[in-house]
């Protein structure tokens, strides 16, 4: 199984009047088709890492390889680029485009990549299929419930086929019966499309979705765990 | 086709449709609230412009049609001072056979000091003006005078004792400066005129015109026969001679033309001869780009105000945007558009406000003022300087919230940090 993602000494300051070190230096590998989970207490730096790793920010030291890419030392249009062909990200948040409607929503990233809504559209109600709303494709993200507005954008991430897709606690604001919906989902991706999936979790309980835990402590991997 | 116009295209293609669906699901009265304040921007550009051309194509159409019409030939000035133009008959029949020439007009000018005894019990109201003999027959191919007597009639033949008073010098009717005019003169009244040469004559009023330009109202006119007997000049010369032509904007030509005829008489354009018509559309002309330009700046910063509230209610969407590989440049581009939709929309509406309402309304209640009743003239540039005007405005209007919004770190847009 090759690697996808290979981090290296990887570090992150806020600056500051006391500035803060969010990342103190992680090292670790993420391999081809592995569902991995990072945990850890709140601040210790979970989510900062996500989005070292999710191209949203740019790491102070340190390497990051994607695909055998050094993505940290791409410039900002690049990155864009690289973000929209390889990578799928999943917010905390339901991030939608309110004046769109969800199958609009899903199938933006296509348009983004190839010029083209129309052909697309199959595609995005396809994707929508997986995440069981096909039924929802033309409601706008106000008619939708937080689970559906999560599923929508999963399936918006995954509609340019990524090689990852990272998602920053996206069970955090639904319920459990949804929560539950979302992570048999990225299982179902996983284990049958082979996705590679990253995912910031603070719920013990999701350890038995995923393959592998990365625990963070104060900037820092504490210790490395097979669920 | 290169890579970098395909990109370019799907670009322009995802700004669009993000654009359209901004508008197409926003809220509908912001929409039509912007829209309608980018209207009045636009109206007040164009109306503030066209009011001011409304009075300057009144002056100017005051002193061609009823004044000294679009060339004035005066006599020699130069190496010696002439009074009168010499060989008038000869000279005028060879600036008609000009092609483009409608007519000609000699005019016998003279001052004299208007007495009236309103009462007739000895108290004389009495003024100095401007008399000018005309031909009564040929003047109406040259001014228009004879068709703006309020009351009584226009001279006829050759009469020698009738005089035409402008309404400024008879009285009674609404002068700026009424104290200076006789007090009320009536038409078949008499009045006496003591010219600056000694002669006295007395003259009955048969009519009395009214332009409603202060500098045509206070001239009044008698025949030319009876000017050429106070002057004591014989029938070949004139104070003056008036040219008109067909078309408005040609007069040069003709001067040059004349001037070979006629090379040490003073030509001169309508424009030249009354200072007042230059000055004031110069004038006004600066006013008009001072105006546009305040007009321009408000509308900018008025599409600013607004894109940038709307770029900062979405400055999480734009960071989600930026965070699925939306490039920033299309962000941009879409705003850009919205805040083009806004403005063209507001010129489409603006120009259906000066049209359909403001324009007609002013053709069937002009203005009134001291130089004639003043409508809008919508000029075609100012028109399209309005709308280029404000659509450069929403663009950059546009351009820079929206830049400063897509430019911001994608996680401090999202989560406002």
């Amino acid at each position: 199984m090759s690697i996808d993602i290979e981090v290296k000494n990887l570090k992150k300051t806020y600056p500051g009047r006391v500035p803060t070190h969010a990342l103190k230096g992680v090292t670790f590998d993420i391999k081809e088709g592995e569902f991995v989970a990072i945990m850890g207490k709140s601040g210790s730096g979970k989510s900062t890492l996500l989005h070292q790793l999710g191209l949203l920010d740019t790491p102070t030291e340190g390497a990051l390889l994607i695909n055998d890419i050094e993505v940290s030392k791409l410039k900002d249009h690049e990155k864009t680029l690289f973000r929209l062909q390889r990578l799928g990200y999943v917010f905390q948040e339901y991030a939608l485009i309110l004046e769109l409607t969800a199958v609009e929503n899903v199938l933006l990233p296509a348009f983004a990549l190839n010029g083209s809504q129309r052909s697309y559209k199959e595609r995005a109600i396809e994707m929508l299929d997986k995440v069981g709303l096909k039924e929802r494709a033309d409601h706008r993200p106000c008619e939708l419930s937080g689970g559906e507005q999560q599923r929508v954008a999963i399936a918006r991430a995954l509609i340019n086929n990524p090689k990852i897709l990272f998602a920053d606690e996206p069970m955090a604001n639904l319920d459990t019966s949804s929560s539950k919906q979302i992570l048999e989902l990225f299982q179902k991706l996983n284990k049958e499309l082979g996705q590679t999936i990253v995912m910031v979790t603070h719920e013990p309980d999701d350890q038995k979705y995923v393959d592998r835990v990365i625990w963070i402590k104060d900037g820092l991997i504490e210790k490395r765990s097979a669920s | 086709m290169t890579i970098g116009k395909i990109c370019m295209i799907k670009d322009l293609k995802l700004a669009l449709f993000l654009g359209y669906k901004s508008i197409i699901n926003g809220h509908k009265s912001t929409i039509a609230l912007m829209i309608f304040i980018l209207s009045l921007a636009f109206v007040n550009l164009v109306f503030v412009a066209s009011i001011l051309n409304g009075i300057t194509t009144t002056i100017n159409k005051q002193i061609i049609n009823n004044s000294v019409a679009h060339i004035v030939i005066d006599p020699q000035e130069e190496p010696t001072r002439n009074k009168y133009i010499v060989h008038t008959k000869e000279l005028r029949q060879q600036i008609e056979s000009l092609p483009g020439v409608v007519a000609t007009v000699a005019h016998y000018k003279m001052v004299a000091t208007l007495t009236y005894d309103k009462n007739k019990d000895g108290e004389f109201k009495y003024g100095t003006w401007e008399i000018i003999g005309v031909d009564p027959e040929k003047e109406p191919l040259v001014t228009g005078i004879s068709n703006h007597i309020i009351a009584g009639r226009y001279l006829e033949g050759r009469g020698s004792g009738d005089i035409i008073l402008g309404s400024d010098i008879a009285g009674d009717y609404g002068a700026m400066e009424e104290f200076r005019s006789l007090g009320g003169v009536k038409v078949g009244e008499k009045v006496k005129l003591n010219f600056g040469n000694g002669t006295a004559r007395k003259y009955t009023v048969q009519g009395i015109s009214k332009v409603r330009f202060a500098l045509i109202d206070n001239i009044a006119y008698i025949t030319a026969k009876e000017a050429k007997t106070i002057l004591q000049i014989p029938d070949d010369r004139a104070s003056q001679i008036l040219v008109k032509i067909d078309k408005t904007g040609n007069e040069d030509w003709y001067i040059e033309k004349i001037k070979e005829m006629a090379p040490n008489l003073k030509v001169r354009k309508w424009t030249e001869y009354t200072s007042v018509a230059g000055d004031l559309t110069k004038s006004f002309d600066l006013i008009s780009a001072i105006i546009s330009l305040i007009g321009l700046s408000v509308a900018a910063v008025t599409i600013f105000i607004l894109i940038y509230v709307n770029a900062i209610n979405k400055r999480r969407q734009i960071g989600i945007l930026k965070a699925i590989g939306i490039k920033e440049n299309t962000i941009i581009i879409s705003y850009i558009l919205q805040a083009l939709f806004y403005a063209i929309f507001g010129i489409i509406l603006g120009l259906i406000i000066i049209f359909y309402f403001v324009e007609p309304y002013f053709i069937n209640h002009p203005l009134s003022f001291p130089v004639g009743d003043i409508t809008l003239t919508i000029k075609g540039f100012q028109v399209l300087q309005g709308v280029f005007g404000l659509l450069l405005a929403a663009f950059i209007a546009g351009l820079i919230p929206a830049w400063r919004a897509a430019k911001e770190n994608i996680l401090k847009a999202i989560w406002g940090a």
